[in-house]
């Protein structure tokens, strides 16, 4: 329990410094510290258990379909980790209370840290391997953040940027390489995936799932070619480049190098791949280190460079040189981390740390100054400092492994001699140039020594550097057995962490690194002018600026290929779809015509057709006039209105005529808004596109059509056909299947209708309210006034025959509704919008409510009988005068059908009436 | 006899459609094309009574009066489109 | 008898029929009977989704015609956690709207319910015409507020929108034409059945039509390459309809679910495997092209839209293995990426005002005077969208992922998601610094924005942050809705009751009058 206590206290105290700031910075960082600080003590009284040799853990279910336990282990291992991002942690929060000015947001910053922290814990305790992965990711956002503390600086979001990019790509690989683990093993838990690893190395995704876990771990430790992302996430405040980019996040990756250890390596893949990079890196790191003049930059480059030496170290793949791998994790945390610090130190009191513009600092801070000697002393591996003993170690093992080699034996302790020399000049280097020789007079500040408590936690670290070194066994022995045996998950081979070990060659090889430095540094200038002639500045950061600016310039390039937003290109993207998918479904499905009972037809209607298609065909090489065009349209509305006439459906024709008189008024408005003809606006090859789309899609559908014809079947409708009168109470098939069979059809198409009224009016409305008043009440056309007049009560008549009978005879509310609308409509356009909207009214948005709540009422009603939606009745009544009478529920709903539809289309037609015509100019053009 | 003679009146009327729709496509002003429009649906008007007459169905008969009813308002329309630009003022 | 499966459509609409006779009426009014409804609608949603899991699909015969002859409703788990999922962004989007931006237009409230409508219609109804006029209702409804507020670049979105969806729906319409054509039934357990006894004469029609239905519902749900529509669209709504619109491309996933594990499962041996190539082939390809976007937008609105598009591919590649744990795994993916879209578009909303001049572009402007807020809130749900650990997008990834192991195309499947989750992050992380940090130091802040504001946000976020928690029981209540897809027998059985005589005979005796 304590551990899943220990795993969360950072992210609980997260809200603390944002609370705490307004108490003073002080106080923020006293309340920061709380929380890591019980974790830390947390932590040291589980100690003792883990040094008894027992491996705690705990374990909640999360999401057991994926494999994903809050799950948590404390073994040596994790312990040990868990201890140096506690305990550093803690000195960090002290050293930042007193490196951040007054103007930054402290509470911001130590919230931050928190989430880092809390994050990085995490990693390091996951007892799930997908848990991990969360952690590990979580690790690179709160990174981010970090490095972009001072937003307003470039490089700092630049940095934060490309170190998210880069290591969230590796998190990325992470997963799939976890998740392919995950899948080889059968379990996410990881201890059961350490105790596989012969089934792991012997499975035939172990490449692949390797190489995957390889990259998170190269891209989080900064290991070539990844590295660049390191020196440029300097531009974070000095504490985040001490804890994060030396101490702890970096060691992500080579954590887990040593974590799953036991699970993969120990192959031939491992040992090249892993040693190799580490080799690689170590060299280019160190070589990058001895010509930064950027402190920072330099301690970046040389941050690289050890990690690729502990990486070089776990790719040797033996026990012991793991052995070595995380010993030099301690020490370079402890020496790394205080030179981060003193750097911060230097930067903070002299206001630079270029150093071409420090020098001669040893009079002015000769505390800070020892400090930052013994420190780098330890990094440049002097002896009685805990550098040299890992250092040493790593000499020999690396002379154990060359014979792996062969031949090329000697390559590895050479290279190896070669990375700790530039490690040795560039440590000289640092010390050096910065508190030695001449002191400037230009510097930003008049450097003096830091605030007392600024450097306490430089002289802890250092306290424990000269510890280690000096009697290794002691200090560090215990825990770093308890600490293998985590690893290695069992024996842990012999190995001596005495300071000597006689006359032999690792020892020749320090010498030389050593005396090899202090050459390189007394010819640095002559190293650097060969470098520059050698080196053309290519520099990781560049490409990957270039890279990404390629691709965002490709991506808009892919995109606008697609959408230029054309509607057109649109709609011939949507029309291919269909047809190349349509046609594959009936070309591979088969395509039969069959031989279904034909309706014959005689020579009347095949006039009819005939005039149909020729004026269609008018229809095509005249559209451009656009009045001509809607003409056109009418006819062959009329022609359709006809055929479905002659082939008995008299309620389509209805429909069609009285659908198609409403469409004729609607498009005149359209057209007064428009020019009169449609420009010429497709190229050829467009034309070209479109009419193979048309005849593709058209014959396509007809086609299938036809085959739909012909072919023999039965539907439901047999059904309707027969309940129609004894269950709908309606002898009109058609309008009982639209009252009532599917009536909710028609509820949700009613719907449709007054929500387009609705969209019109949302649309026109305001244009419209302006011109009323311009509106003239005179003017019109007196023969046409008086005609459409007497019209009116007939045409209300018929609308009122065609609806009541609608249950039995072809009609219904809907057909009723669109004859009344033409009535009205009439009205408008013979006495003016004016004249009508006072005699009938002016706003059609209760016509269309009502209409609709009468429709939704009727079927709402039926619950009361304990029926569902809809559900209708009917009965006869007799009535005086009138006779036997038959009066369906379905009726009411047809009334709310006919409201509806009167209310929207008139709705629709009045609105787009008043609308000012762009100009006026058909006024003068036709009235003249 | 009366099959034949009505045959005859609907070839007539078929005939009085084409040549409409001639007047229609070839114009030249908009008030032609109007007008052909209009006499189109009065022969259609015959030509669905006849059919109605043929197929001994009174059920066309609401056709024929709805497309007269159309035909009128449809016309209507277009001629105050042609005459003011404008259909409700 | 339980009213149930119809009360999400019907609260919605009687809303509306009144909203519209109330069209003259105070804002304050209209907006009370909007929120009102909405809230109904919530407590509603929930209530289906505990009998769904109790009782199984429950079917309701509007007109008591039973199916196939009339059209019925079915309320099973996947209609269940839809209708949920639409009631609660209604809910967050109606409050967002009430706090800011419907006074702009004069029906919104209105239009709003219809759209409702429309959405929990098409979740709802068993009967695949009625589909097509619940397509047309929330088509119309959203056409109405896209436009709300109007301005030129709504106009010319709105004009490719609603021209594209037309399109779309005249071709539903041949293709449930070509089907009636084929099977005589519209009902869609009916039609499976009627598919298990095909005519091999027809099968080129229901092939055509089955294509042509995943044309249909892929522009829906925006698949390439018929997607274009929706970045100009979304962007330019105001947010709040833009976050409603969250749901508008799951209506497309819904319905390829629902009609080829169901209606088309008889074309191939498994279900959905005769459309299971197109439409993994398409689901990848609108992920890749879909993250591109992401990556080439300039402004945050665009990022968000297309985000949403990339995130229906990520959920259609699981779809289109049609295993019980690949479509759980995307149904509790559709469940994240409809909360976090939504989300994001409200978020949109405060960061553009806040930088007045400079909008939504994604170029340096004011400092934002609540910038932290946002900030923090825009990391949230960049970190749920790009799929990044902690949040649920990451969880139902690595499920997707995990479930695709298996499958023959897994190479390709982990190499586009893993990819396009790296340029989400790249994406997200440029939007963020370029809004957040890069700021132009010469002009004025704009204004605050107050913690009511965020409200629905924080809401939604609250919801993901839940989703993320709770993973494990919404996994179980998505792997039986599921397993309830990937065989339908249930399902069938619930809405047709044929009973021993066998689905032709029972049809032929149709013949004899029911009455009721």
């Amino acid at each position: 329990m304590s551990l899943l206590l220990i795993a969360l206290l950072p992210f609980l105290c997260i809200p603390l410094p944002l609370l705490a700031v307004h108490y003073g910075r002080t106080a923020c960082a006293w309340v920061t510290a709380l929380g890591p600080a019980i974790a830390l003590a947390l932590l040291l009284g589980s100690a003792p258990t883990v040094f008894g040799g027992e491996t705690v853990t705990v374990a909640w279910s999360w999401l057991p379909v994926l494999g994903l336990e809050l799950a948590f282990v404390l073994d040596g291992y994790s312990l040990l980790f868990a201890a140096l991002i506690l305990g550093i942690g803690l000195l960090i929060i002290l050293y930042a209370r007193y490196y951040l000015s007054e103007s930054d947001p402290m509470g911001r910053f130590y919230a931050m840290l928190l989430a880092f922290m809390g994050a990085m814990l995490g990693i390091v305790l996951s007892n799930n391997l997908i848990l991990m992965v969360i952690f590990w990711e979580l690790t690179s956002i709160s990174s981010f953040l970090l490095i972009g503390y001072w937003r307003h600086l470039a490089e700092a979001r630049q940095g934060a940027r490309m170190a998210l990019t880069i290591t969230g790509a590796g998190g990325l690989c992470l997963l799939a390489g976890v998740l392919l683990l995950g899948e080889i093993v059968g379990s996410y838990e990881l201890t059961t995936v350490l105790d596989s690893g012969e089934l792991i190395r012997a499975h035939p995704l172990y490449e692949l799932t390797l190489v995957l876990i390889l990259l998170g771990a190269f891209t989080k430790s900064a290991q070539v070619p990844f590295h660049f992302w390191l020196p440029h996430a300097m531009a974070a405040p000095t504490p985040v480049s001490a804890y994060l980019h030396s101490a702890t996040m970096v060691k992500a990756g080579v954590f887990l190098l040593a974590r799953l250890f036991p699970a993969l390596a120990g192959s031939d893949l491992w040992f090249f791949l892993v040693s190799g990079v580490g080799l690689a890196t170590l060299v280019f790191g160190a070589y990058g280190a001895l010509f930064k003049d950027d402190l920072k930059g330099l301690l970046a480059y040389s941050t690289i460079s050890h990690l690729g030496l502990i990486t070089l170290l776990f790719g040797l793949g033996t026990p012991a040189g793991a052995v070595a791998g995380v010993f030099h994790i301690i020490n370079h945390a402890t020496f790394k981390a205080s030179l981060f610090m003193s750097a911060g130190i230097i930067d903070h009191e002299a206001g630079t740390r270029d150093i071409r513009r420090l020098g001669g600092l040893r009079h002015k801070m000769p505390h800070t100054m020892w400090l930052a000697t013994i420190a780098a002393a330890s990094m440049a591996g002097v002896p009685l400092l805990n550098g040299f003993i890992s250092k040493e170690m790593f000499f020999a093992e690396v002379v154990v492994e060359s014979e792996r080699l062969g031949a090329a034996g000697w390559l590895l302790p050479a290279v190896a001699t070669l990375g700790g020399l530039l490690s040795a000049a560039y440590s000289i280097r640092f010390v050096h140039d910065v508190f030695f020789g001449d002191s400037r007079e230009s510097l930003p500040k008049e450097p003096h020594e830091p605030p007392r408590y600024m450097r306490v936690p430089v002289e802890v670290l250092i306290g424990i550097c000269v510890a280690v070194g000096v009697a290794p066994a002691l200090v560090i022995g215990p825990v770093l057995d308890v600490a293998m045996a985590g690893v290695l998950r069992g024996e842990v081979p012999y190995y001596s962490l005495a300071l000597w070990h006689g006359f032999k060659l690792p020892l020749f090889m320090s010498v030389i690194a050593l005396g090899g430095g202090l050459l390189l540094y007394l010819w640095r200038d002559r190293a650097e002018a060969l470098h520059e002639r050698v080196f053309p500045a290519i520099t990781g950061k560049g490409t990957f600026e270039a890279v990404l600016a390629g691709a965002v310039a490709l991506s808009r390039g892919i995109t606008r290929a697609f959408d230029n937003g054309s509607v057109q290109r649109n709609l011939a993207w949507l029309l291919t779809a269909a047809i190349v998918l349509g046609g594959y479904g009936l070309w591979t499905g088969g395509y039969s015509v069959g031989d279904a009972h034909q309706t014959p037809a005689p020579w009347a209607a095949f006039g009819i057709w005939a005039m149909l298609l020729a004026a269609m065909t008018a229809l095509v090489v005249l559209h451009r006039n656009r009045l001509i065009a809607l003409i056109l349209v009418g006819v062959a509305g009329l022609l359709s209105a006809v055929t479905f006439i002659y082939i008995s459906a008299p309620d389509l024709a209805l429909t069609q005529l009285s659908v198609e008189v409403v469409s004729v008024i609607l498009l005149l408005m359209a057209l007064r808004l428009l020019p009169e003809h449609t420009p010429r606006e497709s190229s050829a090859g467009r034309r070209l596109r479109d009419g193979a789309l048309a005849v593709l899609g058209g014959g396509g559908v007809a086609a299938a059509a036809y085959a739909v014809m012909t072919q023999p079947f039965t539907t439901i409708s047999d059904y309707h056909l027969v309940n129609s009168v004894p269950g709908g109470g309606g002898s009109n098939v058609v309008n009982v299947i639209l009252v009532d069979f599917r009536g909710f059809d028609t509820f949700g198409e009613i719907t449709v209708l007054g929500i387009a009224a609705a969209c019109v009016f949302a649309l026109l409305a305001q244009g419209a309210s302006a011109t009323e008043s311009a509106h003239r009440e005179s003017n019109h056309p007196l023969m046409l006034l008086v005609g459409s007049r007497v019209m009116l009560p007939m045409m209300v008549a018929v609308a009122l025959y065609i609806f009541l009978r609608g249950h039995n005879l072809p009609g219904g509310g809907f057909i009723a509704g669109l004859v009344a609308t033409v009535a009205l409509v009439t009205q408008y356009m013979a006495s003016g919008i004016h004249w009508s909207e006072r005699r009938f009214t002016g706003s059609y948005f209760p016509v269309i409510g009502w209409g609709l709540l009468i429709a939704g009422a009727t079927g709402v009603v039926s619950w009361l009988f304990g029926a569902p939606f809809l559900t209708s009745a009917y009965t006869y009544v007799d009535w005086p005068v009138l006779g036997h009478f038959e009066i369906a529920s379905a009726m009411a709903f047809d009334l709310g059908v006919f409201l509806t539809v009167v209310g929207a289309v008139v709705l629709m037609l009045a609105n787009l009436g008043k609308q000012p015509a762009h100009g006026d100019k058909e006024e003068s053009s036709w009235s003249s | 006899m009366l099959t034949a003679a009505l045959n005859i009146a609907i070839a007539a009327v078929l005939l009085a459609m084409l040549l409409s729709l001639w007047r229609l496509l070839r114009g030249p002003a908009p008030e032609d094309r109007v007008l052909a429009l209009d006499t189109l649906y009065i022969n259609t008007i015959a030509l669905v009574l006849m059919l109605s007459i043929r197929f001994d169905s009174r059920l066309y008969f609401e056709a024929a009066l709805l497309i007269a009813m159309t035909g009128f308002v449809g016309t209507i329309a277009l001629a105050k489109y042609l005459l003011r630009g404008n259909l409700m003022d | 008898m339980t009213h149930l499966p119809v009360l999400p459509i019907l609260i919605p609409a009687l809303a509306g029929f009144a909203l519209l006779l109330l069209q003259r009426a105070s804002l304050p009014l209209q907006r009370g009977v909007s929120l009102i409804a909405a809230v109904l609608g919530l407590v509603v949603a929930v209530w289906a989704v505990t009998s769904a899991v109790e009782t199984g699909p429950l079917v309701y015969e509007l007109g008591s015609w039973p199916a196939p002859f009339g059209i019925v409703l079915v309320l099973d788990q996947l209609s269940a956690l839809m209708v949920l999922l639409t009631a609660i962004l209604s809910v967050t989007a109606l409050t967002a709207a009430s706090l800011r931006g419907d006074a702009a237009g004069r029906v919104f409230h209105a239009l709003f319910q219809f759209q409702l409508m429309g959405i929990q219609g098409a979740f709802l109804t068993g009967d695949i015409f009625n589909l097509f006029v619940f397509f047309e209702i929330l088509l119309i409804a959203s056409y109405g507020l896209l436009l709300h507020g109007q301005g030129a670049p709504r106009m010319r979105a709105g004009i490719k929108y609603v021209v594209v969806n037309l399109t779309g729906s005249a071709l539903f319409l041949v293709a449930v034409a070509l089907l009636y054509g084929a099977t005589g039934t519209l009902n869609m357990a009916d039609i499976a059945l009627a598919l298990e006894n095909l005519d091999p004469a027809d099968r080129g029609l229901v092939q055509a039509s089955a294509l042509l239905f995943l044309v249909v519902f892929g522009t829906k749900a925006a698949l390439l390459p018929v997607m274009f529509w929706l970045p100009d669209a979304y962007s330019a709504a105001p947010a709040p309809v833009a976050s409603l619109f969250a749901i508008m491309t799951k209506i497309g996933v819904y319905a390829i679910l629902r009609v080829y594990t169901l209606c088309f499962a008889p074309l191939g041996d498994d279900a959905g495997a005769f459309i299971a190539p197109w439409l993994l082939g398409a689901a990848l390809l609108t992920l890749a092209v879909g993250m591109i976007g992401v990556l080439a937008s300039r402004r945050l609105r665009q990022l968000v839209a297309y985000m949403t598009i990339a995130s229906v591919g990520t959920m259609l590649i699981p779809v289109a293995m049609f295993t019980q744990q690949g479509v759980a795994a995307a149904l509790y993916y559709l469940v994240h990426s409809t909360l976090t879209v939504a989300a994001l578009f409200l978020l949109a909303e405060p960061i553009s005002r806040g930088r007045h001049g400079s909008d939504d572009h994604l170029e340096p402007g004011p400092a934002l005077a609540s910038g932290n807020t946002l900030g923090l809130w825009f990391m949230a749900l960049a970190v749920a969208a790009a799929g990044v650990p902690p949040l649920s997008g990451f969880l139902g990834k690595a499920m997707i992922l995990r479930e695709s192991a298996g499958h023959d195309m897994a190479a390709w499947i982990w190499a586009v998601i893993l990819v396009t989750s790296l340029l989400a992050v790249v994406s997200f992380s440029r939007a963020g610094s370029v809004l957040f940090w890069k700021v132009d130091q010469n002009t004025a802040p704009g204004a605050r924005v107050t913690g009511s504001e965020l409200a629905p946000v924080a809401t939604l976020g609250g919801l993901i942050v839940a989703l993320t928690v709770f993973a494990a029981p919404v996994q179980d209540y998505t792997r039986s809705t599921a397993a309830a897809l990937i065989a339908p027998q249930s399902y069938i059985d619930a809405v047709v009751d044929y009973g021993v005589e066998g689905r032709a005979d029972a049809i032929h005796q149709s013949e004899t009058p029911t009455g009721h």
